[in-house]
């Protein structure tokens, strides 16, 4: 079975990544920054419920 | 971010950058540029002595939006995965000019290579997720509002980094100026979006995180006042519109509808804002102490170049070309799409998004791991 390429570490790559994880798959995340998360991990709460960002 | 790192089917390729992709449906070969650390990835254990050692101190954070400054050697955020150091070469005085070295004698470890090339890896894929995501509009060119120019006008991401514990300032509203408190804070939205000179679109989540910004605002201090410059509302999406108006009943907000024509500054850089109140149809000013510019959103820097090796079309603004009746799917067979660059979209809709496009991709290794046409 082949892999699949994410290209994009913020939160809809990671969620795209985990999916296809999770079905047995196995993903390539790429990210062009030194660590993964984002925008979002810049955040620290989001809206519409103020909870922590991730 | 801490279940995808520790996944045993995901492979995280951070600091790296497609090259090529190449192939169809099924059966794609992609090139992926790992680009060279100087840092052993599988001894680092992101101690950070060699960042308390590094000479090379002034360069902007670009994580704290350059309201930081890092080292050359240096941990992209401290959450981050993976969680290992990465050394500028731009900036390390080994890299440059062959002296120093010290990271390397305090690395217990030994995790420093300043030998390590960038590394050229080419993967077998059967189908590819673009997630490039969105880069925030440079206000600059709009001079009127005085950003960089006027010391406390910053742009919403940099009150992101301003408001967070982890941040610069320890989750402190320390304006820019003298680093006092800013009590009484002006956010002007669609600065750059809905403006046919630069983004004529609506970037659709700078009224909800201005509404955010200053509801966090009142929380960190209870005798703020707040003041949101709107074009009108657009808050559509699920209890969007109940945070709209708890804003205004429970923290006090000010919704003031007009756009901001211009900002001056008294002699204690405390910014004047110049604008007309469309409700009353008369032109005013206030005198605030710090202004937060809702700056649009685009998409990130580079995804045209990668749209144009995958054979994907772009639309006049560069976002991702999709349609129904499957909305993450682009004009290429096999290459699916997600998030900010398919369009604006706030968190929960990306995270669907990226769902759905998952569920696409999976449909194609299946079948063609069955030996059938996706």
């Amino acid at each position: 079975m082949k892999d699949v390429l994410v290209i994009g570490g913020g939160i809809a790559g990671i969620q795209a990544a985990l999916d296809l994880g999770d079905m047995g798959i196995k993903v390539h995340l790429v990210e062009r920054k030194p660590s993964i998360g984002g925008i979002m991990a810049q955040l620290d709460k989001t809206f519409p419920t103020n909870d922590c960002s991730i | 971010m801490l279940d995808v790192g520790r996944h045993p089917n995901v492979d995280i390729l951070a600091y790296s950058e497609v090259e090529n992709v190449t192939g169809e449906i099924g059966n794609f070969t992609a090139t992926v540029r790992k680009k060279a650390r100087y840092v052993n990835e599988e001894i680092c254990n992101a101690c950070g002595d060699c960042v308390a050692k590094c000479p090379t101190r002034k360069i902007p954070d670009a994580f704290e939006m350059g309201l930081k400054n890092r080292r050359a050697v240096y941990l992209y955020f401290s959450q981050g995965i993976p969680a290992v150091m990465t050394i500028d070469p731009e900036h390390c005085l080994y890299l440059k000019k062959g002296k120093c070295g010290v990271c390397k004698k305090v690395c217990v470890k030994g995790a420093i290579d300043y030998e390590q090339k960038d590394e050229i890896l080419e993967l077998e894929i059967g189908s590819v997720i673009l997630a490039t995501g969105l880069d925030v509009f440079d206000p600059t060119p709009l001079t009127y509002y005085g950003y960089k120019r006027l010391k406390n006008v910053i742009t919403g991401i940099e009150y992101e980094r301003l408001i967070n514990a982890t941040g610069p300032t320890g989750g402190h509203l320390n304006r820019p100026s003298d680093g006092e408190l800013a009590h009484k804070v002006a956010y002007i939205q669609c600065v750059g979006s809905r403006d046919f000179n630069y983004c004529n679109y609506c970037s659709s989540v700078c009224c909800m995180y201005a509404i955010k910004d200053a509801m966090l605002g009142r929380e960190h201090d209870a005798d703020s006042d707040s003041y949101i410059f709107h074009t009108d509302f657009r808050n559509v999406g699920k209890w969007f519109q109940k945070y709209e108006i708890r804003g205004k009943e429970e923290y006090g907000i000010n919704y003031i509808r007009g756009r901001v024509a211009e900002i001056s500054e008294d002699e204690n850089f405390n910014p004047i804002l110049w604008y007309e109140d469309t409700e009353t149809r008369e032109v005013k000013s206030l005198k605030v102490e710090m202004v937060v510019l809702s700056t649009a959103a685009m998409p990130a820097k580079g995804s045209d170049q990668l749209a144009k090796i995958m054979y994907v079309d772009l639309d006049e603004h560069g976002f991702v070309e999709t349609g129904l009746p499957f909305p993450t799917d682009t004009n290429v067979p096999g290459i699916f799409a997600c998030g900010f660059c398919l369009g604006p979209a706030d968190i929960p809709e990306s995270v669907a998004q990226a769902s759905a496009a998952a569920n696409r991709a999976a449909e194609v290794i299946f079948l063609s791991a069955a030996g059938k046409q996706a």
